[in-house]
């Protein structure tokens, strides 16, 4: 037998037949007709409700209330595509360019290191170290004596880990026989297990390998899948590094870069002790490498603490052993000399980088925070204006006996679907909105998305649902069930105080507009006066790459360097060659104080004595095209034997000689029985970054000095730079088959560089603007278009009385250039405050430059004209008697 | 939805005792809900009400589970009503559910008599 489901109609016929049974029961037993009816309806109780317990029973209620909703709100959002695709869209980008910045945040200044147990992982810092000692990063690094000291205090550390790169940029690898370059760390024994990075293939090193300095190799999960393909027989396989054979022995677990900032290193191998595989790649001092020079710190230490150590317990152990050890090989302190203090911070975000990209990041944040805000609010004041239109149906519903709960739960469904839509957008946004951060910002290392960020994506949706969902919620109840009833357009119009909130809103947006048009001109103009800064020389076709020959000799070497000069100014289409031991526009430079006459120089107001200088060859300003303002330039007659001879800038002249003649002048090192004559004094150029002042600087001919290693290679040519460098690397592997060409460039691109961070700032601000801009002009068009509408009714009242179609158009205009005033008037001084903040990234600008003011002031206004015109127009083309038929 | 849930928890309890007392009031022969009602009320010489609601919910899973059947007929008066009997399941299931709360009370009985001869 089938049987039908009963009907909701039976049921309730059922009940009334109840009610009249006993009420006529009720009659029987001596109550009047009406009493009987009364108290039979009464004991029954609400109808309604058994009506609607009969509905639910055996049903998951709540579930099938919230299908309903969600049905509902899927509905009601594809009946008005254009608001639903405006509002994901507005949400995406608003969203999505916020996790983006976050994401480059977090990984940059608080994503914990990618290794077990990270709370337990610290970075050594120090204060200035001693006297007599050179450093790589004042705070950061350390001397191989200061770290065999700390490892041995086993107390407080459960490993003490050093790590140093084998160049300051790429090495020279080769794995068969084509010479090629990779970034590698040789690293402490205990550096994968003390960390806790797992190793995905074969094993990793041992303090053993350390102690022999193994000739072992780990590559890294990255450089597995770009250079072997993944292949599994990697372990065994030899890797060249320098000419020293390293075997590989394992490959890190995949997500781990290695702990060098914002790179990703490619292979580890354990601490060396060769000339050719010093720190950092620098030709060794006094044939010394960094392991028996104590006057270099350029070792990063990172440590794991023992479980219930502090970090302060911690450092209190340590501090007298590393203080002795801080001056081992050096002597005593001097009197009144600070020893240099040790202190640990906890190994969050890349070393180095807190300082460098930690206040632009903030910034950037805070920008894109006003953008998300600017976002939300329009989302809200759309799903604000499409709900006053649907006051009627709210109304409706509230008579039918809906609860306030029942409408809330409608309207939050309908937040989480925009929000969800909205936000899965915005993910995919994000993540390639990361990856182009990340090649702007020359960071390597994996800035993809994690569940941190998952996490404040998440957060910031919820906010929005809830926001979307309680904003309309007034409006909704507002009107009240009295409202269906009611009939006429006008009656059910806007009420006074919601517009106010709207109007509040959209004058909220223009001053967050004006803050980010005022920020973002300031940056732009700051890169455009990077841009066109002179560099003092014509960098067109000029291309510059490494070599790092391998010398037994000083003579070898300047040989090789002579040779190699010859045979690439053979190259046809090369104009001319210059070398030079630091690369311009590569940030690196050599800082001292030099005698000068024989005695230290005293400079004017007592300003720095310290002179920049470097290391080139012939030809190598008039390679660059710098003019040589007096005397001459190293030729290839000043040899070793020849007189030695230098050259000086301008800055150099005006400032320790005091405009005399520079020509004929000596200078040298102090610590170097060295008397050099100055030959030649070129005109002040860019030397390390665009952005620098005038310094004072000195050049040597690097044939005539004691040190040779690493040289740049400057070559000016004809037609497309770039083209030389086949023939270029064919000349450098005729003389050495294993040297490659190390990151080859054009001169242009590698001063670019020195400004990229300020490229990605100005470009990233100004693409905020730019969408702060859009989502203002999109909320305030739709606020204005929907009060049009609301007005149409006033509107053509205005117009029947006499008013004119240009009064009509200025009555909308006058409106949203009020709003325009307020924001302005509040967007101006706090603007003032946030350049006043971006004052460090600022360069040719200052942080009240008026044409910037004036831009952003100027861009609101447009903005605001732009959104009005066409709700002004369609208020200038109301119909009176339409309008009025209407009602 | 608290409070409907937690009627349902409180129908749950009474469920039984409900089901069997519907099923007991219509051995005499066909009846309708109200008919039902009031007499459980006479029969409990007014010690139960039956709350409306729960009747109906009852009725209706009695008669999901067939052990009555429902059909409009007329009632003494000439009301259109909705008549439920006992169907062979329901009888059943009327003496076994019958013979279990007979089980059950003797049992509290004895338990509680036995402490009060114990305090007596």
């Amino acid at each position: 037998m089938f049987q039908r489901k009963r009907s909701a109609e039976d049921f309730s016929e059922e009940m009334q037949a109840h009610i009249e049974l006993e009420a006529e029961e009720l009659k029987r037993e001596g109550l009047s007709d009406e009493e009987a009816r009364r108290q039979a309806r009464r004991k029954f109780g609400s109808v309604r409700r058994e009506q609607e317990r009969f509905y639910m029973q055996g049903r998951w209620l709540w579930l099938d209330k919230w299908l309903r909703d969600l049905k509902h709100a899927l509905r009601s959002l594809v009946e008005s595509p254009g608001f639903t695709i405006t509002a994901i869209v507005t949400l995406a980008l608003g969203v999505g360019a916020n996790t983006a910045v976050f994401s480059v945040m977090h990984a940059v200044l608080l994503r914990s290191l990618p290794v077990a147990d990270p709370d337990r992982v610290v970075y050594l810092r120090t204060t200035a170290p001693p006297n007599g000692t050179g450093t790589i990063e004042t705070a950061e690094t350390f001397s191989y004596a200061d770290y065999d000291a700390l490892r041995k205090q086993t107390g407080a550390m459960e490993a003490l880990i050093a790590y140093v790169p084998l160049s300051a940029s790429k090495v020279a690898v080769r794995i068969g026989t084509q010479p090629e370059e990779a970034e590698g760390d040789m690293v402490s024994g205990a550096f994968f297990s003390g960390l806790g990075v797992r190793l995905q293939r074969g094993r990793g090193f041992t303090e053993g390998d350390e102690k022999d300095h193994a000739p072992t190799a780990v590559i890294s999960n990255d450089y597995w899948t770009r250079r072997f393909a993944r292949n599994p027989g990697v372990l065994g396989t030899t890797l060249y590094v320098n000419g020293d054979g390293f075997t590989i022995i394992g490959v890190a677990a995949r997500g781990f870069d290695g702990l060098e900032a914002g790179q990703s290193t490619d292979f580890w191998i354990p601490l060396q002790n060769r000339l050719e595989l010093n720190a950092w790649g620098n030709p060794p001092q006094s044939g010394k490498t960094y392991m028996s020079d104590p006057t270099w710190w350029c070792l990063r230490l990172i440590g794991r603490l023992k479980p219930g150590i502090t970090k302060a317990q911690a450092v209190e152990q340590l501090q007298p052993v590393f203080q002795e050890a801080a001056y081992t090989g050096l002597g005593r302190p001097a009197a009144g000399e600070k020893k240099p203090v040790l202190s640990l911070v906890d190994a969050k975000g890349f070393p180095g980088y807190a300082e460098m990209y930690g206040n632009p990041l903030r910034l950037l944040m805070g920008l894109v925070g006003l953008v998300l805000l600017i976002a939300l609010t329009n989302v809200a004041m759309l799903l604000m204006a499409r709900n006053a239109t649907r006051q009627r149906e709210f109304s409706m519903k509230l008579a039918l006996g809906a609860g306030r709960g029942d409408l809330l739960r409608q309207l939050l469904t309908e937040g989480l679907l925009l929000a969800s839509a909205g936000g899965m957008l915005a993910w995919f946004f994000a993540v390639y909105a990361t990856r182009a951060l990340g090649a702007w910002a020359q960071i390597e290392s994996s800035l993809a998305p994690d569940d941190a960020v998952l996490c404040f994506t998440v957060g910031v949706l919820a906010v929005a649902v809830i926001l979307f969902g309680a904003a309309p919620l007034r409006i909704a109840l507002a009107g009240g069930p009295s409202l269906a009833i009611k009939t006429s357009a006008a009656v059910s119009g806007v009420d006074t105080g919601k517009t106010r909130i709207g109007r509040l809103i959209v004058a909220l947006q223009m001053t967050v507009c004006v803050v980010l048009l005022v920020a973002a001109a300031l940056l732009i103009r700051t890169l455009r006066d990077l841009e066109n800064t002179p560099l003092g020389f014509n960098t067109d076709g000029l291309v510059v790459f490494d070599v790092k020959p391998d010398f037994h000799s000083l003579e070898q070497g300047r040989e090789f360097y002579r040779e190699l000069t010859d045979k690439l100014r053979g190259i046809p289409g090369v104009e001319s060659v210059g070398l030079m031991m630091l690369r311009i526009g590569s940030g690196a430079s050599d800082n001292n104080s030099l005698l000068v006459d024989g005695k230290l120089p005293v400079a004017p107001n007592g300003g720095s004595i310290s002179i920049r200088n470097n290391v080139v060859g012939p030809e190598f300003f008039h390679t660059l095209g710098v003019p040589v303002l007096a005397g001459r330039e190293f030729r290839d007659s000043d040899t070793a034997s020849a007189p030695l001879v230098g050259m000086v800038n301008e800055e150099f002249a005006l400032r320790f000689l005091h405009g005399e003649n520079p020509l004929g002048h000596t200078f040298g090192p102090p610590n170097m029985p060295l008397k050099i004559t100055i030959i030649g004094v070129v005109k002040d150029h860019k030397y390390r970054s665009i952005d620098e002042a005038p310094v004072p600087m000195a050049w040597y001919d690097y044939a005539q000095i004691p040190v040779i290693g690493r040289m740049s290679v400057e070559m000016r040519v004809h037609g497309e730079p770039l083209a030389v460098l086949p023939a270029a690397r064919k000349a450098v592997q005729q003389m050495d088959p294993n040297l490659p060409l190390i990151e080859p460039m054009t001169q242009r691109a590698q001063y670019d560089l020195t400004i990229s961070y300020q490229v990605l700032f100005a470009r990233l601000a100004g693409f905020f603007g730019l969408l702060a801009v859009a989502l203002v002009a999109a909320g305030l068009y739709g606020t204005l278009a929907y009060r049009v509408s609301r007005r149409t009714a006033e509107i053509g009242i205005r117009m029947a009385m006499g008013a004119r179609r240009g009064q009509v158009v200025w009555m909308i205009l006058k409106d949203s250039l009020m709003l325009t005033a307020i924001g302005v008037a509040a967007g101006v001084p706090l603007a003032m405050l946030v350049g006043r903040a971006l004052a460090s990234s600022l360069y040719g600008v200052t942080p009240l430059d008026g044409a910037s003011y004036a831009l952003a002031v100027l861009g609101v206004t447009c903005v605001a004209l732009a959104a009005s015109a066409w709700p002004a127009r369609r208020a200038a083309g109301v119909e009176p008697l339409n309008a009025l038929r209407t009602e | 939805m608290t409070t409907r849930e937690s009627t349902d928890d409180r129908i749950a309890l009474l469920q039984g005792t409900l089901d069997l007392l519907i099923l007991k009031s219509l051995v005499f022969g066909p009846c309708h809900g109200q008919g039902i009602a009031r007499a459980i009320q006479r029969q409990s010489e007014d010690v139960f009400l039956v709350e409306h609601g729960s009747l109906y919910v009852a009725l209706q899973r009695l008669e999901e589970r067939k052990w009555i059947r429902a059909e409009w007929g007329v009632s003494e008066n000439n009301r259109k009503a909705r008549f439920y009997s006992l169907t062979d399941a329901g009888r059943e299931q009327l003496a076994d559910k019958a013979s279990q709360w007979r089980r059950l009370t003797r049992a509290v009985g004895l338990i509680l008599d036995a402490t009060q001869a114990e305090e007596g």
